[in-house]
């Protein structure tokens, strides 16, 4: 009787050990460790500014901070099992634009949508860069005027690579060549690294990228920049023009932004916002940003949604200009 | 019926499955294939291989002489595989991995009774620790948050 | 020359710096205990040690993961050899004749041949990038979607002489492999392909769970209960080295495994695992006795691991010299080297020369490291095979559910490693090989996206296949092949006729 009790005493402690950790005897948060998944694989650029973000906050909210990749389907699974998770506060999201992108592309395929844009509540935009249209040194066209003229002499002749349909560098072109009234034929590759590739291949004619992946060819003279698609010029390439001095209505830009799931509590989000806007203004933030030589456009909430809810406009008009390819 | 004839039976019935639900995807033409005509024609080949294997006169043992003497154990190793798939990120890596090895070590193998728990608190719990903690390697907590 | 020695000598310089050479070894051990584990592989464990380079300098940094990376290419030989459990994706030839020889109680010298010659390819592909780097990246460059689709094309068909069996079965189990390969997302229309709405499959269901789980968890299902186990024979200290006899057998298929890893490893999106396939099946068609393949082969082991060292160094070339990524883990790289504002390109190797010279002296110095490291460490890990396999499968089976999860933080490639070890157990029992399934999942988006690219850049127009002069070199020899490989018949269906005739006028006499 006594050997039954103590074991079932060992067993009730070993127990509440065990499960501890788990009741909420702190109220404030965060008191646990923090998640911030990136839907991309490690090296991308959602991935390379959620990692200076992830260890400012860290310092800022006093527990770890860690990024968790979820690689797949172009960011759809981990925006996916974002939006599903747990709305404590405990699971953030680092995505691009391409959020705004994939539910609308399930529903022009008529599947049923992976996860819906109010499945999210924003934290803060960190970063918004734009694209860069670049070709190689040899090739013939020396501005987008260059560009259209022969387009529209040899209608889809002319070839641009891309990241993948529907991505984020698809995107930009097909939104230029409709305002340039051109078409021309798109190459996709399966991702931003092998698009740059075939562009330096000579298998293709020109490319819209993120202006990081390309600097260094641009910088030894490999490339040449014709055009940005941001509203002013960027500061690492003051002589590129933006698609709009050149009268062409494109604005586009690759951002990433910081996002929680819509349940998640008030407080729990105001405590964050606070932090974000904290560690935006650090130095260390602000240097690991330059080294990425990645502008830092920060936006608290409320600018975020208004400046999400209009380019996500922009991008479903034109995804629905696009169609379906086949 | 040898093991060939049932190979190039399943190898048909696959074929003709994949070609059956390749029906919702645009095929393309020959200039420009869509993402239905590589899977549709590899499908096509599988199913003439699978005619061959079963036509073809190469010796073949029967079907009867497929000894399973390791069946049931494969047959548990696979469930506990299955259960831990659909379970580690809801009951969480260690809960998870403390019922499949003790349920491998003290049901499958029956080891003693201590060797069995030791192994499977020494493992389960060790292995969280090189890996959740000392490499970063985030293993799922569950629900429980264990 | 000169200026190469000098540069060299900086490079060494940097690299015997006491902090950038215990980074070096750091990297090496990292990457071998990455590589022994099943399933992880080196871009798991670059990415987990990403965040640690923030801190150091950048040449510090490079270092550090550089040796995870070819480090990872050593220790995936291990697991494969002693257990039939690829290390990591690309070793999963080593898996065949290296376990064929554990079984034979010739693990030892399987495990140092493997550690060999993945130093003699680690050593001389460092040559070949030190002197080669910039020509040979521009090279690669010219490689667009004709070429690759080319010579993946030759590639499967060389393949087919790569394991013993029947022909249909083979190529029956590379069509599956590549019908596995093409769920998910089109990446030409954006459709997704046999997903049935889960989202995760959306991606494809990658080469890692399905490799552990064909060869992992198929020969935990095959052996564990098994009541005939075979005996692992007690090795002793000389049974640990390489017969002399193995060693001359070991040479020219490092040699080719070298070139041949070295050169696939260039091509921009080229995985290292095709080096393998190529260089085992290169090796079976040039054998004096190809029925040894699958059985023990020495050659076997000897050429992939070479081929897979080779490879991964190669891999490094377009990223230094240009700055492009070749693949996943270039791109990581690459992406530490921007976290500290370095952004490479045809200009880094002038512009940082520190930083090029100092990693290549350090590879040097890895490979080194790891030669010495991996020779002892094979009487540690034949111990291994001591432990009662009762104890040792629920092991395997935890590390290779860690594995390859960790790889994806996805349950569901855990679900895809069970369905493949299911898959692989009745494979086996039915006498089919698997090794062609894992190659079709990792050619199939490559070749696809290739013909279709191609055919894109070309508006529908197969000619481009030969206007490319190399496309069209990869073509003939792919023609040259086949018809190399009816020969043989063509041979036996006049031998039939001659003999008819003779008979024929036999009979008439």
């Amino acid at each position: 009787m006594k050997k039954r009790f103590s074991m079932m005493a060992l067993a009730g402690m070993l127990a509440i050990g065990l499960f501890c950790p788990a009741l909420p005897f702190a109220d404030t948060y965060p008191s646990r460790p923090i998640q911030i998944i990136v839907p991309f694989p490690p090296g991308g650029v959602a991935d390379l500014v959620a990692r200076p973000v992830a260890a400012g906050l860290e310092k800022q909210l006093k527990q770890p901070v860690a990024v968790v990749n979820k690689p797949g389907a172009a960011g759809a699974v981990g925006m996916q099992s974002a939006a599903v998770s747990k709305p404590d506060g405990y699971t953030l999201l680092s995505a691009l634009v391409s959020i705004s992108v994939i539910p609308e592309v399930d529903e022009l395929f008529g599947r049923p949508k992976t996860y819906k844009r109010e499945d999210f509540a924003p934290i803060a935009l960190l970063s918004a860069d734009p694209m860069i249209v670049v070709v190689k040194k040899e090739s013939p066209f020396k501005s987008m005027a260059d560009i259209a003229a022969e387009a529209k002499r040899r209608p889809g002749e002319i070839m641009y690579s891309s990241s993948g349909i529907y991505g984020a560098t698809h995107v930009p072109t097909e939104m230029w060549a409709h305002a340039a009234g051109v078409k021309m034929r798109h190459i996709p590759t399966p991702g931003g690294g092998p698009a740059l590739t075939a562009l330096l291949g000579g298998h293709v004619d020109i490319l819209f990228s993120v202006p990081i992946i390309a600097y260094g060819q641009i910088k030894s003279g490999d490339l040449r920049p014709l055009a940005v698609t941001s509203d002013k010029r960027l500061a690492a390439f003051p002589d590129v023009p933006t698609l709009k001095e050149l009268g062409y209505d494109v604005e586009y830009y690759i951002w990433c932004g910081l996002f929680a799931p819509q349940a998640t509590p008030k407080e729990a989000l105001k405590v964050l916002r606070e932090a974000v806007r904290q560690v935006v203004g650090t130095s260390e933030f602000k240097n690991a940003m330059e080294k990425m030589k990645t502008p830092i456009d920060y936006r608290d909430a409320d600018d975020f949604q208004k400046f999400w809810d209009a380019d996500a406009e922009r991008l479903i008009k034109v995804i629905r200009v696009i169609g379906k390819v086949q | 019926m040898t093991i060939d004839r049932l190979s190039g039976t399943v190898l048909l019935v696959l074929a003709g499955f994949i070609a059956f639900e390749t029906r919702v995807l645009p095929l393309g033409t020959h200039k420009v294939p869509g993402p239905a005509y590589l899977p549709l024609l590899l499908a096509s080949i599988l199913g003439v291989l699978g005619i061959l294997l079963i036509f073809v006169k190469a010796k073949s043992p029967p079907l009867r002489s497929l000894k399973w003497p390791e069946g049931l154990h494969a047959a548990a190793i696979v469930a506990c595989c299955f259960f831990a798939t659909f379970f580690i990120e809801v009951l969480g890596y260690r809960v998870t991995m403390l019922i499949v090895l003790g349920f491998l070590f003290g049901v499958v193998e029956r080891m003693k009774i201590w060797w069995a728990l030791g192994l499977t608190f020494a493992l389960t719990f060790g292995s969280f620790w090189i890996f959740n903690n000392m490499l970063k390697v985030i293993l799922p907590q569950g629900g429980l948050g264990i | 020359m000169a200026e190469t020695i000098q540069n060299l000598m900086l490079g060494f310089s940097t690299a015997f710096s006491p902090g950038n050479f215990f980074y070096a070894i750091m990297g090496c051990l990292i990457g071998t205990m990455v590589g022994v584990l099943p399933g992880v592989g080196p871009l798991a464990g670059i990415s987990l040690l990403l965040p640690s380079t923030f801190g150091l300098n950048p040449t510090a940094g490079l270092i550090l993961l550089a040796g995870v990376f070819y480090g990872a290419m050593y220790g995936g030989s291990t697991t494969s050899i002693l257990m039939r459990i690829p290390g990591e994706a690309a070793s999963v030839m080593t898996c065949i004749d290296g376990y064929a020889m554990a079984q034979k109680g010739r693990a030892g010298p399987a495990l140092a041949i493997a550690a060999i010659g993945s130093y003699i390819a680690g050593t001389a592909s460092v040559i070949g990038l030190m002197f080669l780097a910039p020509p040979l990246a521009r090279f690669a460059l010219g490689f667009g979607p004709p070429e690759y689709f080319a010579l993946l094309a030759l590639g499967l068909l060389v393949l087919g002489y790569m394991t013993g069996g029947s022909m249909i079965k083979n190529l029956a189990m590379i069509i599956l492999g590549l019908l596995f390969g093409m769920i998910g997302i089109d990446h030409m229309s954006g459709y997704f392909r046999f997903s049935y709405g889960i989202v995760a499959l959306g991606d494809g269901i990658g080469v890692v769970p399905v490799a552990v789980g064909l060869f992992g968890i198929a020969e935990i299902l095959a052996t564990a209960g098994n009541p005939f186990r075979p005996d692992i024979l007690k090795p002793k200290l000389k049974d640990l080295l390489p017969s002399r006899q193995e060693f001359r057998d070991s040479m020219f298929p490092i040699g080719r495994g070298t070139i041949l890893g070295f050169l696939i490893g260039i091509i921009p999106g080229s995985a290292h695992i095709i080096s393998t396939f190529m260089s085992y099946a290169v090796e079976r068609r040039l054998s004096k006795h190809p029925e040894k393949f699958g059985k023990g082969a020495i050659e076997g082991v000897a050429g992939p691991e070479s081929a897979n060292n080779a490879a991964s160094c190669g891999a490094l070339v377009p990223m230094l010299a240009l700055g492009v990524p070749t693949g996943p883990v270039p791109a990581v790289l690459l992406a530490a080297l921007m976290i500290h504002g370095i952004n490479p390109g045809p200009l880094f190797i002038k512009e940082q020369p520190t930083i090029f010279w100092g990693l290549i002296a350090s590879m040097y110095l890895g490979n080194f490291v790891l030669l010495l490291l991996n020779l002892p460490l094979v009487g540690i890990f034949i111990n291994f095979l001591r432990i009662p396999y009762r104890v040792l499968y629920p092991m395997i089976l935890m590390f290779c559910v860690i594995g390859v999860y960790a790889v994806n933080t996805s349950f569901v490639d855990v679900g895809i490693m069970s369905f493949m070890g299911l898959l692989g157990y009745i494979l086996r029992k039915f006498n089919f090989e698997t090794a062609p399934v894992v190659l079709g999942v990792v050619l199939a988006p490559i070749i696809e996206m290739s013909l279709r690219q191609a055919l894109a850049m070309s508006n529908g127009s197969y000619a481009i296949f030969y206007q490319r002069p190399v496309s069209a070199i990869f073509l003939v020899g792919a023609l040259l092949m086949i018809l190399l490989a009816l020969k043989p018949l063509i041979r036996k269906g006049m031998d039939w006729k001659w003999r008819e005739q003779l008979s024929k006028a036999d009979e008439n006499e």
